[in-house]
């Protein structure tokens, strides 16, 4: 029963992908099916600068990721100990703000920071506002974990002459690691997907994925983007799968 | 690339004596120039252009508007070039250094958005009509046809509060740029009525769903229009009988800009026949160059959907930006519009 | 214990704090200065924005947006418990089910909206379906309309939902529930009695995490919704573009800011202590 509830749940999600999978192979630029082609493949990877972009979306989403899950557990872990109203409600504050008023208000901090330092716009920007913006996700992902974990078996460790660090990096961590993960993948997936903020605070050399397509998708129609986003698909969904055997095995 | 900016690196960390490497930031909008145009500059000049597309204005402006940028070069649009240099964010044009500027047409020599010239050069134009499938009987003529209960809700208008207000001005009589409050009152009263006819509010993106069928009369730029045409011969485009928004976008160079020489080059680049017919060729639009114009294949140089003959452009009107107040009430009128 | 408590606070409050709420102080700068001739921004200095804000019009707004989040947010989690519920409990195989829900995310977020409109419009997938079947002769309208716009929420929000759900619901003991099955409950009984006040928890995180965003939504009415009846979203983007009233944008965003914060902390009520 619950499981095919799931996958009526999964088929929701990837029904629209296995739309763009079939466009991506059509002969037309118009979504009309006109016959089988690879032509927009063949211009995905012709296209060096999609490239370049992808790598740099890699690249920021992964550095995101590390650092706000690091940073976001740490402080999720210091909340759960003691609730802070004054970092939690700047946690809260970071989600509720409308992602227009982070870029333009992180893009005129740049600008005045600038005037004093030669810097210009770049990855290092982007960078560190993705990780801004992504530790609000991860602590309240990892706070939700840490409510369902009960601090006796913390305490427990502590009696049994465990340092601090210890009872949390040998009990705590390893028990909300899955809540952690879950986290981290929040993070990156914010990360990938940001447009608004990366395009107000990227510079000539970051330019991301998002940025590229969404240029090709508002211009008008270009089923490179289908190309690309099916790539994406089932490239990482291999990687997903291999990963899987692997551990199986 | 990488590799040649990795070795630049190594040069420089090697304690390479010259000075910054020359180097041009060129910001443009997206899809807006030619595969060739970029590295046949670099070729012939030996210089690195770094070239970067934004998707709006504001973007634009949010970004090169404090002054340090970085960018040398960007490309406004006709409303943005006096506001622009009224900001003090322009660099002065000297026309010794592009001798180029004569193949414009006469027009665009003296425009009223930058008479003389003295901030800007126009780069590509276009303007704002009526895709429409030939089933539709009678064909869509005007601004007014929008309001006309007879094609299934199938049709569409811009995404953009300046062009939606913009045909429903020019329908009632008035100038596209109008900021008198009775006008704008009027328009907006006009629109809620069209709007149960409407399907959506789509942009550019709409020309997928009219070659697809599913949309018959969009507003949209001449530019999506001869594209849609040539995917499906029997779609048409109309030159509104009322009249029509114009716009034209124009390569300026930035008062912060590092290397005012080099950008007067790549401006007088831009100015050359073959490269400006090759930009008009590659992104389907319409170039203000007279020389590059009689450069093109003969179908292209008399297209009627991007050069309409002088009787019907004469109906056109240039965007201008509008002033705080005007501006305002417009947003508001569209929000309510919008909500109704 | 506060030693070690700070350690692991103090980078997170840093970065918030310069990368978030300097930056932030700008924004609230804005808010009292008047707009430029034709964009930007200066003195003199005034109230008059947020004079505005409270205009009828926007109030309107803000309530449909309203609705159409909390209506959004109650389908993710409808969706999304019973997913999370599956994954937590699919042993080994349970990163592979999480991943497999986020992978479509990893495509740009515009790109899966127009996936919809492939689907949804006149000539769309469904609609050509259901007439070659023969169930309906003229196409459904299913696009730009309130319906749309929902689907395009819960579908981009869902994960939001899913992985709080997730990260509480494996920590649960499947013996609880077998425990309570052992005493007489019902399965759906032991679901409401055990597993729903159990990961109360994620069910709060992943509604903060979805009813925020829709709230701020404003690519899914526009192109979904065909513009044709917006969000508070579209308003404040619209003041940051179309309408270059950044003083104005600015002000509507912290008054509706702090209007979301109220509203959590009359939610979360006495847990307002521990926000989170």
């Amino acid at each position: 029963m619950l499981a095919v509830y799931a996958a009526a749940v999964y088929a929701f999600l990837h029904v629209p992908m296995l739309v763009l999978a079939v466009f991506s192979f059509n002969a037309s630029r118009y979504s009309v099916w006109t016959g089988f082609s690879l032509e927009w493949y063949r211009a995905t990877f012709r296209d060096g600068e999609l490239g370049q972009a992808a790598w740099n979306s890699l690249v920021i989403a992964l550095a995101s990721m590390l650092f706000s899950t690091a940073l976001g557990t740490g402080c999720a872990y210091g909340l759960w100990k003691r609730g802070s109203r004054w970092i939690s409600g700047s946690m809260y504050l970071s989600l509720i703000t409308p992602e227009i008023v982070t870029g333009i208000s992180l893009l005129a901090f740049y600008q005045w920071l600038f005037r004093y330092a030669n810097f210009h716009l770049g990855m290092h920007t982007v960078i560190l506002a993705h990780i801004a913006f992504s530790i609000a996700y991860v602590v309240v992902v990892v706070l939700a974990r840490l409510r369902t974990f009960d601090p006796a078996l913390e305490e427990a460790a502590l009696d049994l002459g465990a340092t601090e660090l210890e009872a949390f990096w040998r009990v705590t961590l390893p028990a909300i690691l899955p809540g952690v993960a879950a986290a981290a993948l929040l993070a990156f997936t914010v990360s990938i997907d940001d447009y608004v903020i990366t395009s107000l605070v990227a510079g000539v050399d970051s330019e991301t994925l998002p940025m590229v397509i969404y240029a090709m998708a508002r211009r008008g129609v270009s089923p490179v983007v289908n190309a690309i986003s099916t790539l994406i698909v089932v490239g990482l969904g291999g990687l997903i799968l291999a990963s899987e055997r692997l551990r199986e095995a | 690339m990488r590799r040649r900016l990795f070795l630049m690196g190594v040069a420089g960390a090697a304690g390479c004596s010259r000075a910054r490497e020359r180097r041009l930031y060129v910001y443009n909008w997206s899809f807006y120039i030619a595969k060739e145009t970029v590295p046949r500059f670099e070729r012939e000049t030996g210089v690195e252009v770094r070239y970067r597309t934004f998707e709006s204005a504001e973007e634009m402006l949010a970004k090169v508007s404090a002054g340090n940028s970085g960018w040398d070069i960007v490309i406004p649009s006709n409303a943005f070039v006096a506001p622009m240099r009224e900001q003090g964010l322009l660099a002065p044009l000297d026309h010794a250094r592009l001798p180029n500027l004569g193949n414009l047409e006469d027009r665009f020599r003296d425009p009223a958005w930058d008479p003389g010239l003295g901030y800007s050069i126009p780069y590509m134009y276009g303007a704002t009509g009526i895709l429409y499938n030939r089933s539709v009987r009678p064909e869509p003529r005007g601004w007014a046809d929008f309001w006309q209960d007879r094609y299934g809700r199938r049709v569409t208008m811009m995404d953009d509060p300046s062009e939606v207000f913009a045909a429903a001005l020019k329908r009632a009589g008035h100038s596209v740029n109008s900021d008198a409050a009775g006008e704008i009152d009027e328009a907006k009263r006009d629109l809620i009525a069209a709007k149960p006819l409407l399907r959506a509010f789509i942009s550019a993106d709409v020309r997928d769903q009219v070659v697809a069928g599913d949309v018959l009369m969009a507003q949209i730029w001449a530019q999506m229009g001869r594209l849609a045409v040539n995917e499906r011969r029997d779609l048409g485009f109309a030159y509104p009988a009322e009249g029509f928004a114009l716009y034209c976008d124009n390569v300026v160079i930035l008062r912060e800009s590092r290397e005012p020489e080099l950008a007067h080059r790549f401006l007088d680049y831009l100015l050359r026949p073959d490269v400006s017919a090759e930009i008009a060729q590659a992104v389907t639009t319409a170039t203000p160059n007279a020389a590059a114009r009689r450069l093109l294949p003969v179908e292209a140089r008399e297209d009627p959907i991007l050069y309409p003959p002088p009787d019907v452009a004469a109906r056109g009107e240039w965007y201008r930006s509008l002033p705080a107040a005007g501006q305002r009430l417009r947003d508001r009128a569209w929000t309510e519009i919008k909500s109704s | 214990m506060n030693r070690l408590r700070t350690w692991f606070l103090a980078p997170a409050a840093t970065v918030t704090v310069v990368l978030f709420l300097i930056p932030l102080t700008v924004i609230l700068g804005y808010s009292a200065m008047t707009r430029g001739a034709y964009f930007g921004l200066g003195p003199p200095w005034t109230l008059a924005n947020y004079a505005r804000v409270f205009d009828p019009l926007y109030g309107a707004v803000l309530w449909r947006s309203f609705v159409l989040s909390a209506v959004s947010t109650a389908l993710c989690l409808t969706l999304g418990l019973p997913l999370a519920l599956f994954i937590s409990r699919s042993g080994k195989r349970r990163n592979l089910y999480l991943n497999l829900v986020m992978l479509p995310f990893w495509t740009s977020f515009l790109v899966r909206i127009y996936a919809w409109i492939f689907l949804l419009r006149d000539t769309g997938l469904v609609n050509a379906f259901l007439q070659k079947l023969g169930v309906i002769h003229d196409p459904l309208p299913m696009l730009y309309n309130d319906g749309a716009v929902i689907l395009g929420l819960v579908y981009g929000y869902l994960p939001f939902m899913v992985l709080p759900l997730y990260a509480t619901l494996e920590r649960l003991d499947p013996f609880l529930i077998e425990a309570a099955a052992d005493l007489g409950a019902r399965p759906a009984t032991a679901f409401w009695k055990v597993t729903l006040p159990l990961c109360a928890p994620g069910i709060r995180a992943g509604a903060v995490l979805v009813f925020i965003p829709c709230l701020g939504a404003f690519l899914v009415p526009d192109l979904l919704g065909g513009g044709k009846s917006i969000m508070i979203g579209n308003v404040v983007q619209n003041q940051f573009t179309t309408a270059r009233d950044w003083p104005f944008g600015a002000a509507l965003s912290l008054v509706l800011m702090a209007l979301v914060m109220l509203a959590l902390l009359a939610a979360l009520g006495r847990r307002s202590e521990d926000l989170l």
